[in-house]
């Protein structure tokens, strides 16, 4: 691998990084537009089920998900009732901090496209309990560059935990 | 309020049009004991769908109340429910929550039993010097005194002395084959589920299942989202429903003997069901009436501890008593055996969409459950006032709608949606306090 191309791939990776990262704090600030503005409007964004001990669900379209879209529509009417402040779980809004972690290509990223393995815990505080829980799982990040900016074409969240204390949200993992 | 006075818990005076339930009901953990002695552990529990133990030697585990449930079919190929605990030291045989074993062994010191529950190995018994008195021991795993099953749906019961499952169901039978019939071959779980808990008692989950009154206030944000979507833009391929149509719909409630109770709908939108596009094959099997029905939105109460419902794509759900102010949920799309891909992936994006504890209408009752829970510790309140409308449109038994179907509730409702009737709860709480009555009182829960 030559010097340049070895800079290449320091340069790419760290641009999927900083991408995954305000992802993040997007959702932790409420930043709801920057935070879908990352996202391409024919994304898949996906958060299988459990189907057994050991075994996640595999395919969206004949096993149950979490959450499933098959494009930013979903995502985006997620913000429509967060916003609308008529949603009692969203109301007061829980607060949160995420924190990723072991961040590596699942592939060789070329200057198009990459895929990313994350790590994350998310804690979240909810108001109306006075309660906290952390959400942990790992995610899969697929990213294109589109017009000079990188976009999350894809993402595939495993939660862990998903014994869930009460309710689940997109800001919650 | 003495134990002995039970009943007065539950403020049930038909003649004067009253009908009111005491907090502590959802609060006191005294009742909570009481519950589960006299409830949950004399009368049917559902425990799985016979779909989940197709082949030989499946098995699902579960609870009926306090107890770990182990379900099986056996190499016979007969269904089985067992105690799912070790009768050596007591711990739970089989940790996993469903799969394929000929054999279950205990992880503590390995007495293994097969699927039909024997007793096939005490490790090292050679060597035991056991005396005749263990020999002489039964040491297979302890089965549940009742098993049954209903259409694929597969029922248990620790006491013995239940009526008949089909006399415990009664007239609900028409509504589960409603359910259970809209696919020629059955119906099954979707692969994955969901499993939440709130912190609230579980009666709110029993209360809220056949609530209608609480979708325009408790789910105005997904009114907004539906809103949105009717004007095309959002997550279209949930083809959700617009609730605000539903208002001026016909709608009504039965309650039936043993507790269990059922809210229905008429369907303004019946091209979003996905068993719409194959109508026609249900209507030649089941006939015209019963396909009607099937595109009703119609949730059904079976007591004390699951619930259907069907007003969008069905889901099936148990909620299982923690503690006075906790309870597991487990949820399930239901969907006919063998069903045409595109109607599976519609069936599970609007299943996803309002359903789940991700989804966007769950988090909001869950949510509000736990709102009440705190609410109920106020001791100036002590009645709540929560279960009187549609009290006087109500009457003892079968209305024309009943009638027509051939069936017998013990009480019954119809006029507008909009009435919002509460009355569907009264059959539970009626049945709550017969079988608290009837514990403390030492008398049998079915005479």
């Amino acid at each position: 691998m030559s010097a340049r191309e070895h800079a290449s791939r320091e340069e790419l990776l760290a641009a999927g990084v900083e991408l995954l990262e305000r992802e993040a704090m997007y959702l932790d600030e409420r930043r709801w537009d920057d935070w879908l503005a990352l996202f391409t409007e024919d994304c898949e964004y996906w958060m299988p089920t459990w189907k057994t001990d050991d075994a996640l669900t595999a395919d969206p379209q004949v096993e149950l998900s979490h959450v499933y879209y098959a494009s930013r529509a979903g995502l985006e009417d997620r913000i429509v009732r967060i916003r609308s402040r008529r949603s009692p779980a969203s109301t007061p809004m829980p607060r949160t901090t995420h924190l990723l972690s072991n961040i590596l290509p699942v592939d060789a990223p070329n200057g198009e496209r990459m895929r990313l393995r994350s790590s994350w815990v998310s804690h979240v505080f909810f108001p109306r309990s006075r309660e906290s829980h952390a959400f942990f799982g790992h995610s899969e990040h697929g990213l294109l560059l589109r017009e000079g900016r990188w976009l999350i074409s894809h993402k595939k969240i495993v939660l862990q935990n998903d014994y869930i204390p009460t309710m689940l949200d997109i800001y919650c993992v | 309020m003495e134990l002995k006075d039970i009943a007065l818990y539950v403020d049930d005076r038909p003649a004067e049009g009253a009908f009111r339930v005491h907090r502590d009901v959802y609060s006191d953990p005294g009742l909570f004991e009481l519950e589960q002695k006299f409830i949950f552990e004399r009368t049917w529990n559902f425990l799985a769908l016979e779909s989940q133990l197709a082949r030989a030697h499946d098995f699902v585990t579960g609870h009926i109340g306090r107890t770990p449930v182990l379900v099986t079919r056996d190499a016979a190929g007969r269904l089985n429910a067992f105690v799912n605990v070790c009768r050596h030291k007591g711990a739970v045989v089989c940790a996993a929550e469903r799969g394929n074993a000929k054999y279950h062994v205990c992880p503590y010191h390995g007495w293994a039993y097969d699927a039909a529950g024997k007793n096939v190995d005490i490790k090292d018994r050679r060597t035991a010097h056991y005396a005749a008195a263990f020999d002489a021991e039964d040491h297979d795993l302890v089965p549940i005194a009742r098993l049954a099953t209903y259409k694929g749906l597969v029922f248990a019961s620790l006491a013995p002395e239940v009526p008949p499952l089909e006399d415990f169901l009664g007239d609900m039978c028409f509504f589960l084959d409603l359910v259970l019939e809209q696919g020629p071959d059955g119906m099954e779980f979707v692969p994955g589920r969901s499993v939440y808990t709130y912190r609230a008692n579980w009666k709110l989950q029993l209360d809220n299942g056949i609530d209608p009154y609480h979708l325009t206030s408790t789910h105005l944000s997904f009114i907004d989202v539906q809103a949105r979507r009717s004007a095309g833009e959002g997550h279209l391929e949930s083809r959700s429903y617009d609730w605000a149509k539903r208002s001026s719909s016909q709608a009504g409630a039965f309650a039936f003997p043993y507790g269990h109770s059922v809210v229905w709908v008429d369907q303004p939108e019946p091209h979003k069901r996905p068993i719409y596009p194959v109508l026609d094959e249900i209507r030649a099997r089941v006939g015209d009436t019963r396909a009607e029905w099937m595109i009703k939105g119609r949730n059904t109460e079976i007591f004390p501890g699951m619930q259907i419902a069907d007003a969008i794509s069905p889901m099936l759900r148990t909620f299982r008593p923690l503690a006075v102010d906790c309870t597991e949920m487990r949820s399930y799309c239901l969907a006919p055996i063998g069903e045409a891909p595109e109607l599976r992936a519609w069936r599970l994006r609007q299943f996803e969409d309002f359903f789940n504890p991700g989804g966007m209408a769950t988090p909001d009752d869950t949510v509000v459950y736990e709102e009440c829970q705190r609410g109920l510790g106020a001791r100036p309140i002590a009645f709540l006032q929560g279960y009187a409308r549609g009290m006087a449109a109500v009457m003892e038994g079968p209305d024309a709608v009943a009638t027509g179907l051939g069936i017998r509730p013990a009480v019954s409702v119809h006029g507008k949606f909009d009435m919002f009737a509460e009355v569907a709860f009264h059959g539970p709480y009626r049945e709550w306090a017969r079988l608290m009555e009837a514990g403390i009182a030492g008398r049998k829960a079915y005479p």
